[in-house]
């Protein structure tokens, strides 16, 4: 009975997630292009071949990691910061939540084209105040080295409300007889966060981690519309290119062996986040 | 108890089913013609259309699904109608880089059925170009489009003709201070990038890929004009940021007087004659520039209606594009939006040049048009092209190496094809 309950859930996990990796892991094994007419012909792994030895699809994939590794982190130290902070008694507590959630509730393609233009050279607020105090002008999404770290300033900004709001619901889980009792025996308030608040906070901190780590990796819109991958395709994402072989090139078969590629390189990851999660749980005997 | 569940499991299981009788939908679409336009289109065409609508009442009527405003968005939304297979709409609205491809693909029916050789004939040379593949006519332009150099007429009493006299005026203008920067462009890498290229290498008397259907990448003509991009970078005639600069970024420097040239497409004309711009009246419109007068070319990048193969109103169809392309309407088009006619005797129309000068500079931007190379693969030999170039201006590599390699992979990619 139980069991059966669960079946509508089931059915629609089975529909939007496992019916769409089974159909992509089948193409993936066949040339499916605008050269074959968009008929799919069986290719004996060729697909797999080409990955293997396609520099452009390793050089994304390097590019992407660094990407979701740099955003993910500072995003889950900034939101930290900011849960704390919204978590104290303060007025108009209500109204500083709403707001600090803003960012994250505007539409992805939109904000990534202001931050475009805020990074836009001469006419972006940032070169405009770099040029005023005499650094002259910074471009910094034409510079192949620093547009990447563009993107993740944008993704930031975007998403550390999101990381915020989960770390905000951990840390209302934490009972405030714990820091009561420690500062009877006399803790200080920072030895009362490293000793209470992470310890206690691991497990949404850990929930975000997999949550994010997932998103960062496919990134897609932010950078199609900050950079279009660009310049010199520094800042590709796996994703893009994926997308670049299925709706520009009309080339399926490839396309299909990109995302299930990509999705093995996600899932590996997420498990070592877990094994190394569980390490330091078991090494800190939390 | 039992039945209570067995009614919920049956109503959860409808409402996961229930998306899928929208699918059903297309039931409507044989009682109007859809036309499928980026938005500025479906505007600018709305009143031609409301027009047709109400004059012919015994016609179906038609219908318009305003598509994004960006052209690859707008290839998207269309390539995913058309995947899914059944797609709702009679006509597409299509850019001239995805006619191959559609082609190939058996999206788009051939138009030779129900326009004449007569009536192609009647198009201006540019604007023939572009519309067919392997031989059949699969499209019909609405507004012609191609790649002009504007000028500041302020600033000097002539445009430049070679690549040098540019560099030369810019650096004369912005060492005098007149101009903070000479030529803006677009650098950015995207689809821009291989626009301005192509009339860059065909004015250095190079190919993009010659008319055997070889890349031309690793010559000498196309090495002089990648060092002649990247020299207006390193000399200062063209900011470096430009190398993520797309038409709006160009635009916006232009149209507040820090820039003597800007390479654009006509749309621009219209932006930079409003009023909140600072070089209103200022400017002229001219070829690009060239080694010699018979090489300069301008990057064709007309806009033009397809039947879908899927259609059930294949010859209503061709009656709207007809209306929506003949002479009247163009003129409509031209006279309110700034389009370029594709029409010879609208484009050459005596008391319509008289009234708007800028006609015949269009019609000369027109005579000199080339299409990007024609071929189902186009979208990856720009890409190709456009991560190199972008590469080099970014100075993270050799133009040599980077230009034998963007050969190499072309002719690699036409290779894999079989052809």
């Amino acid at each position: 009975m139980n069991y059966l309950l669960l079946t509508p859930a089931f059915l629609l996990i089975l529909l939007v997630f496992v019916l769409p990796l089974i159909r992509y892991s089948w193409m993936s094994m066949h040339s499916i292009s605008v050269i074959t007419g968009l008929d799919y012909i069986p290719n004996n792994g060729s697909n797999w071949i080409r990955l293997l030895n396609d520099d452009r699809f390793w050089r994304d994939t390097i590019q992407t990691i660094r990407f979701a590794a740099f955003s993910v982190s500072i995003e889950i130290v900034l939101a930290i910061i900011i849960a704390l902070l919204l978590s104290q008694r303060i007025k108009g507590k209500g109204i500083l939540r709403t707001i600090s959630l803003l960012p994250w509730a505007l539409p992805t393609t939109i904000m990534a084209l202001g931050w475009r233009w805020i990074f836009n050279t001469p006419y972006g607020p940032i070169d405009q105040i770099s040029s005023l105090i005499g650094f002259g002008t910074l471009d910094i999404l034409s510079n192949p080295d620093l547009a990447w770290i563009a993107t993740v300033i944008g993704d930031v900004w975007k998403t550390t409300p999101f990381v915020a709001l989960i770390i905000l619901a951990g840390l209302q889980t934490i009972p405030s007889d714990l820091y009561e009792a420690f500062k009877m025996e006399g803790g200080s308030p920072l030895q009362s966060f490293i000793k209470i608040t992470l310890p206690l906070l691991k497990p949404y901190i850990l929930l975000s981690l997999v949550f994010r780590l997932a998103q960062a990796f496919g990134v897609f819109d932010l950078i199609q519309v900050m950079t279009g991958g660009g310049p010199a395709s520094s800042t590709e994402s796996i994703a893009i290119y994926a997308y670049l072989n299925a709706m520009r090139f009309l080339d399926f078969g490839y396309s299909a062996t990109i995302m299930i590629a990509s999705f093995i390189l996600l899932i590996t990851i997420c498990l070592f986040t877990w094994i190394f999660y569980n390490k330091l749980k078991s090494k800190l005997s939390i | 108890m039992k039945s209570r569940i067995t009614k919920l499991l049956i109503s959860s299981f409808t409402t996961l089913l229930l998306p899928m009788q929208s699918i059903k939908a297309d039931d409507i679409s044989s009682k109007t013609i859809n036309i499928l336009m980026p938005a500025p289109f479906a505007d600018s065409t709305s009143y031609l259309i409301n027009e047709y609508n109400t004059k012919h009442k015994n016609h179906k009527k038609i219908k318009v699904t305003r598509g994004p405003l960006e052209t690859e968005a707008m290839s998207d939304l269309a390539i995913s109608s058309l995947l899914l297979g059944n797609s709702p709409y009679d006509i597409v609205l299509i850019d001239v880089t995805w006619l191959p491809k559609y082609a190939k693909a058996q999206w788009i029916s051939d138009l030779s059925l129900w326009f004449t050789k007569e009536e192609a004939k009647a198009l201006a040379s540019g604007a023939k170009l572009g519309n067919y593949f392997e031989g059949k006519l699969y499209r019909w332009p609405l507004v012609a489009d191609m790649g002009l150099l504007y000028w500041r007429k302020d600033l000097m009493d002539k445009p430049p003709k070679t690549p040098r006299e540019l560099i030369k005026i810019s650096k004369n203008l912005q060492e005098k201070g007149k101009v903070k920067y000479g030529y803006v462009w677009q650098g950015r890498q995207y689809e821009g990038l291989s626009c301005v290229f192509l009339e860059v290498i065909n004015g250095f008397g190079g190919n993009w890929i010659d008319h055997k259907g070889e890349p031309n990448l690793n010559t000498k003509n196309s090495y002089k004009a990648v060092s002649w991009l990247k020299e207006l970078i390193t000399e200062g005639i063209s900011p470096k940021s430009v190398t993520n600069f797309s038409e709006p970024e160009a635009l916006q420097i232009f149209e507040s007087g820090e820039a003597a040239f800007m390479r654009n497409w006509p749309y621009a004309w219209a932006e930079l004659n409003k009023d909140k711009s600072k070089v209103k009246g200022k400017v002229g419109v001219t070829v690009m520039v060239a080694e010699n007068n018979n090489l300069a070319t301008a990057t064709l990048g007309s806009w033009g209606f397809s039947i879908l193969s899927s259609s059930k109103n294949k010859l209503e169809s061709s009656t709207v594009i007809k209306y929506l392309t003949s002479s009247s309407s163009q003129n409509y088009l031209f006279k309110k939006y700034g389009y370029t006619p594709t029409n010879t005797d609208v484009l050459k129309d005596k008391v319509l040049t008289i009234k708007y000068p800028i006609l015949s500079s269009l019609e000369k931007g027109l005579s000199v048009a080339k299409p990007r190379p024609q071929s189902p693969l186009y979208a990856q030999m720009s890409d190709i092209l456009q991560r190199s170039l972008s590469s080099i201006l970014t100075n993270k590599s050799s133009i040599d190496e980077e230009m034998n390699r963007a050969n190499k992979s072309t002719k690699d990619i036409i290779l894999s094809a079989g052809k």
